[in-house]
């Protein structure tokens, strides 16, 4: 009996330990919020990350800004990002970008790609409505 | 002194090696780039197939872990050993690779993404496992402690695979390894099956090479351990009162 309780002891503690991390660190580990989320938040000075889809068409180059709308099948926000996007920036791919919320706009200085799983040799063959709702 | 005849060690191993690193590139750079990504999307066929054989390697690791501690053969032990090397080494190469990828796309090299976060915790823990190993010289107590740990350190891998799947994140979910239907070109997907291939292989030769490099540490450290080593205090003579006795 002593020699398993060597074994089954710490494996409860280490499967306790991860499991409450597991919950608890779950809120924490996602990444960024979708347009409806970020909508429900009144404007504010706090950092926050929106992710989703830049909706085609709504790409406006404005010098030392870019402002787009970014999308998913429920609502739409409309971004204002200063600096330069990084190279694979279009519309119809999906972005991550970093800034404060002020209750109408969007305000970002980083930005990041979000390519999905899908290799394709010709852009015809591309799925782009695959993400345009948010995944998990 | 048992002077084991040095035994010829196998040289295919070395060919092996170097022909699954030639076919990988140039079936690489044969495949078409992607629409979107274009030729960055070739990192994809050494990116993949490095994170296969981590999961591999680290999956024998357990395997190997567990039967020694059923058999208590130190053969096992040898294998788990080697196989973590090879794991640690193509995690750290699914990073690196990741983070000259991630630059070029996502427009950074790092973030505190799930999959990336989860992935270099993998990858410090199988370091400990490796530190673990050099924790004593006594062959049977290291191999059962770095055993317990390679059976305990596997509930990292689907962890680490499944994390696009649970979190919202910035890492692309799955191509391969999925449910769902997979979302590749029929020669991308081709050229990703020969790279995990080659990739495999390079796993086999090295597996051979490290079990071998295993074995013969496990007699210079029994050679260190029973030989002409002087002992503690040998050097300090007992003292003694003087004069003629």
């Amino acid at each position: 009996m002593r020699r398993y309780a060597r074994f089954v002891i710490p494996a409860v503690v280490i499967i306790a330990v991860l499991a409450f991390l597991l919950v608890n660190l779950s809120a924490s580990l996602v990444y960024y919020n979708t347009p409806a989320e970020v909508q429900e938040r009144p404007g504010s000075n706090e950092r926050l990350r929106l992710g989703g889809r830049v909706a085609p068409g709504s790409v406006v180059d404005g010098g030392t800004t870019v402002s787009f709308t970014v999308e998913d099948c429920d609502t739409d926000v409309t971004v204002i990002h200063t600096g330069v996007p990084p190279q694979l920036f279009q519309e119809g791919i999906g972005v991550v970008v970093e800034g404060t919320w002020d209750g109408t706009v969007f305000e970002s200085e980083t930005m990041l790609v979000k390519h999905d799983e899908q290799y394709r040799s010709d852009d015809e063959h591309y799925d782009t409505e695959r993400h345009s709702c948010s995944d998990p | 002194m048992t002077n084991a005849k040095p035994q010829s060690s196998p040289v295919w191993p070395w060919y092996a090696m170097g022909i699954a690193g030639i076919v990988t590139l140039v079936v690489s750079f044969v495949a078409p780039p992607d629409a979107i990504q274009g030729e960055l999307s070739r990192i994809l066929y050494v990116h993949v197939p490095a994170a296969w054989l981590a999961y591999v390697s680290f999956g024998i690791t357990m395997l190997a872990s567990a039967l020694y501690l059923w058999k208590k053969d130190l053969k096992w032990d040898r294998m788990a050993a080697a196989s973590a090397e090879i794991g640690v080494l193509f995690t750290g190469m699914t990073l690196v690779i990741g983070m000259i990828w991630a630059k070029s796309t996502w427009g950074v090299w790092w973030t505190w993404d799930a999959r990336l976060t989860l992935t270099a915790i993998m990858f410090f823990v199988y370091l400990g496992y490796l530190a673990l190993r050099r924790s004593t010289d006594d062959l049977e107590a290291r191999a059962k402690r770095a055993a317990i740990l390679g059976v305990l350190a596997i509930v990292q891998i689907p962890l680490v695979h499944f994390s696009v799947v649970l979190w919202r994140g910035l890492h692309q979910t799955p191509s391969l390894l999925k449910p769902a239907s997979v979302d590749m070109d029929t020669p991308m997907v081709v050229t990703l099956f020969i790279a995990v291939g080659m990739f495999s292989v390079m796993y086999v030769a090295m597996m051979s090479k490290l079990v071998e490099l295993g074995k013969l540490e496990e007699q210079v450290i029994l050679a260190d351990r029973s030989s002409t080593a002087p002992v503690a205090g040998s050097a300090v003579t007992a003292p003694s009162l003087g004069g003629d006795a």
